[in-house]
This record gives structure tokens, C-alpha cells and sequence, in this order.
């Protein structure tokens, strides 16, 4: 599992990364908002550490950020504030969890084991990209036309759009998508590419699902 | 006999059994090329004395013989349904085509499902210049649904029963729709091997 740890604090930064090394996750670790963007919107990750006070961009900015580009995974945030309209400002920008400083490295390492245990839960509200909209309540996938898709199509058109502006590998897709079908093979995830390919024609759209030749990558595009 | 329509009844027959014959003459061609029939059946029909006298009523018209003929475009009509998605575009296809076939009207409910979730290809061909015919184009999964519907027959009142009816049928014309792609789909997998 993928960690991105954000702190400025250099000796705290190299004590945890450390530590979430010994734990067995693979952490990039960097010291300023503005990497910790670029990082989040470059690569997959099964969970995310900001420090809210950071240079060149701080973490709740970077929190809203990812969350306005639909990337729904899971972020603890870490800061010397122990205000309480801090943490509510905090959680209320989309994060998972808040851990005030200082703080225990056994709590931490426990917060992120519960965060990456959570399964990916549904987002039930409406997602919008391109000139569709999916929704999370009914499985609708709306243009100009309608289809109800199923569930592994709705899942996997979810996981695309959630990161729409990052290649993503069929074999990510595969153990995301798929995490509880042992038989699913990259096939598998190329059929049901083919299926969404077909219904996103059907219903009149513009977005598409694009496929690097050479290697099983594929991005999705609001435009043809 | 005194038929609403008339000497043109013969009219009306000869231009069903043109659209029938065309039908079957593109099932027959597709077969041998490619062994696979597209059409699972085809219903037809002259619209009954008592539908056309409803019909022109309704519409104000006069009920004559020039209205059920001209006025009215589906004194003629012919349904067919296809096994798959293409199979109906391809139908669809070779019916405009026809150099006498003038398309008169065209509704494409399946790119555009009606709010109901009514999913069909409509044509309405003005046939050698002389007699109109609509022709219905859909898959069994289409047919299906609209038979179901058909049979319903749920009331247009606004009860909440009736609301939740009308938008459980269109989750499973939905459904349907979206299985009728991924049969596509299939389809067009086993045939690239």
C-alpha cells in the first residue's frame, strides 16, 4: 500500500516515513503543499498524511483541491493547531481523520492502518464529468440518453473518472476494482472497458476511454 | 364492402407486402453471408377499421377514405425485431436505401429513449410514391419491455403508486438497454477472434 506524507518539519518527516516503512507501506514523502499536489495528482495512493502548516501551500488547500478533482482517498491531517474550529474546518474540507500535535507514533500508525482498512465505500451523491453524470444511488449514467450500469461498471467508470487526469494501469484497476475476484485477469478489465466504451456511445457522449497501445494504460477524456 | 378504405385497401396491401418483401430479402442476404439471422420476427399489419375511425376522430380529421390513406401515415404497419443492436440499424439502413422508399419521418427513440424509457427506431416511408407505411424497428429486450408496458397500462394519475411504477419501468427499460449493449458487446468480441 501506497502512502503520501506531506510535513515540513524535517526530522518529523523522516521519523515517520520511517516508521510507515517499518509498517510495510511504500511512503513519497515530501515537505511543501505544493509537492504534496503534484504528487496527489500524479499517482494512486491508498491514503494520504498533510501537515496543515506547510510552505508554499497549506494542507487543508491541498485537501480541497483533491477533493474538487473527485479523488476520494482516504487523508489524515496532522497540526500543531488543537483548536477545535480547526479540526471541524479540517473534516468538514473532505478529511477522514485529524490527529492534533504532538502525537503518539502508535496512534498514527494505528489511524492509518484503520484509514487503509476502510473499505472504498460508494459515493452516493452524483458525480459529474465530462457531459455525463453517474449516479451512486441508482448506477444511472446519464448524457443525452440513459443506461443503468452494473455494478463492477459502475466501479470502474468511478475509479476512471476519479483519477481523470492520471493514467491508470488495468492491472490497478484490476486489484482495486476487482479486490474481491481472485479470476478477474486484465481481460476481465478490458471487457468491462469495452462494455463502458459502448454505453457511453449509447447514451450520446463525448467522454471516452483511451487506451495506451503498448501497455495496458488507460486514461479517460471528456473530450473524443 | 363499405371499408373506411376503400379501393385503396389493394393499395395498402401491395406496399405491406413491398416493405415484407424487402425485409426478407436483407434477412436472407445477411444469412448467407454471414450465417447469423438478424431478425428474430416480424409482425404486420393493415390498422383495423375500428383503430382508424378511433384515430381520425381523435385527430379531427374526416373519416374518409383520403385521410386513412394520406392524412394518416400508419395505415400500414410493419414491426421487426432484431436479435441485436446493429441487426436494427442495419435493417434501418437498407430500408432508406431503397431507391422508391422516400423517409418521410424518422424517430430514433433508442439514441433518444422517450421519458418513459420507450426504446424503438421509427421510419414512416412514403413507398413508390403512392401509400405511407411505418416501419417499428427493435431488439427482443426492447419488445419485451414495450409488450410489458403495453400490459400495464398504468394510469396516467400522478398517485404515488403510479409515480413509482412509471420509474421502476424505466429502470428496467434502462437495464434492459444497458444488457442490450453488452450482448453487443459480446458479439462483437467473438466475432473479432
Amino acid at each position: 500500500m501506497k502512502i503520501l506524507f506531506a510535513e515540513d518539519t524535517k526530522d518529523l518527516n523522516r521519523v515517520v516515513t520511517a516508521a510507515l516503512e517499518f509498517e510495510g507501506f511504500y511512503v513519497d514523502a515530501c515537505t511543501d503543499g505544493e509537492a504534496a499536489l503534484k504528487h496527489a495528482l500524479s499517482d494512486s495512493y491508498d491514503a494520504m498524511i498533510f501537515d496543515i502548516m506547510m510552505p508554499e501551500r497549506d494542507g487543508l488547500s491541498v485537501l480541497r483541491e483533491i477533493r474538487s478533482r473527485n479523488i476520494v482517498t482516504p487523508v489524515l491531517l496532522l497540526t500543531a493547531k488543537s483548536e477545535i474550529d480547526d479540526r471541524v474546518t479540517g473534516l468538514d474540507a473532505g478529511a477522514d481523520d485529524y490527529l492534533p500535535k504532538p502525537f503518539a507514533m502508535k496512534e498514527l500508525m494505528a489511524r492509518v492502518r484503520a484509514m487503509t482498512r476502510r473499505k472504498q465505500e460508494y459515493d452516493s451523491g452524483v458525480i459529474g464529468y465530462g457531459d455525463i453524470s453517474l449516479n451512486g444511488e441508482t448506477f444511472e449514467l446519464k448524457c443525452e440518453n440513459t443506461v443503468r450500469l452494473s455494478v463492477k461498471e459502475f466501479e470502474l467508470l468511478q475509479a476512471l473518472i476519479r483519477s481523470s487526469d492520471r493514467p491508470l494501469t488495468a492491472e490497478y484497476l484490476k486489484k482495486n476494482v476487482w479486490a474481491n475476484s481472485p479470476n478477474a485477469t486484465e481481460g476481465t478489465v478490458m471487457l468491462y472497458i469495452q462494455y463502458l466504451r459502448d454505453k457511453l456511445r449509447a447514451v450520446r457522449s463525448k467522454v471516452s476511454v483511451i487506451e495506451d497501445d503498448r501497455s495496458c494504460i488507460l486514461t479517460i477524456a471528456a473530450q473524443d | 364492402m363499405d371499408s373506411i378504405y376503400g379501393a385503396s385497401y389493394t393499395k395498402l396491401q401491395e406496399t405491406m407486402d413491398f416493405v415484407l418483401g424487402e425485409i426478407d430479402r436483407i434477412r436472407k442476404k445477411t444469412l448467407e453471408q454471414s450465417d447469423f439471422d438478424p431478425i428474430e420476427h416480424v409482425a404486420y399489419r393493415i390498422k383495423s377499421e375500428e383503430s382508424m375511425i378511433e384515430k381520425l376522430n381523435r385527430k379531427g380529421l374526416p373519416v374518409t377514405e383520403e385521410s386513412a390513406v394520406n392524412a394518416v401515415h400508419d395505415a400500414v404497419g410493419v414491426r421487426v425485431v432484431c436479435a441485436f443492436l446493429d441487426d436494427v440499424y442495419m435493417i434501418r439502413d437498407h430500408l432508406k436505401s431503397l431507391p422508391c422508399c422516400e423517409v418521410v419521418e424518422e424517430k430514433d427513440y433508442i439514441g433518444h429513449a422517450k421519458e418513459n424509457g420507450y426504446r424503438s427506431y421509427h421510419l414512416i416511408l412514403k413507398v413508390k410514391g403512392r401509400c405511407y407505411a411505418e416501419v417499428q424497428l427493435r431488439t427482443i429486450s426492447q419488445d419485451t419491455w414495450a409488450a410489458l408496458e403495453h400490459h400495464i397500462h398504468y394510469k396516467k394519475e400522478k398517485t404515488e403508486m403510479e409515480q413509482l411504477i412509471g420509474e421502476e419501468l424505466k429502470r428496467c427499460a434502462d437495464e434492459l438497454a444497458s444488457t442490450d449493449l453488452s450482448m453487443q458487446t459480446i458479439r462483437d468480441m467473438i466475432r473479432k477472434r
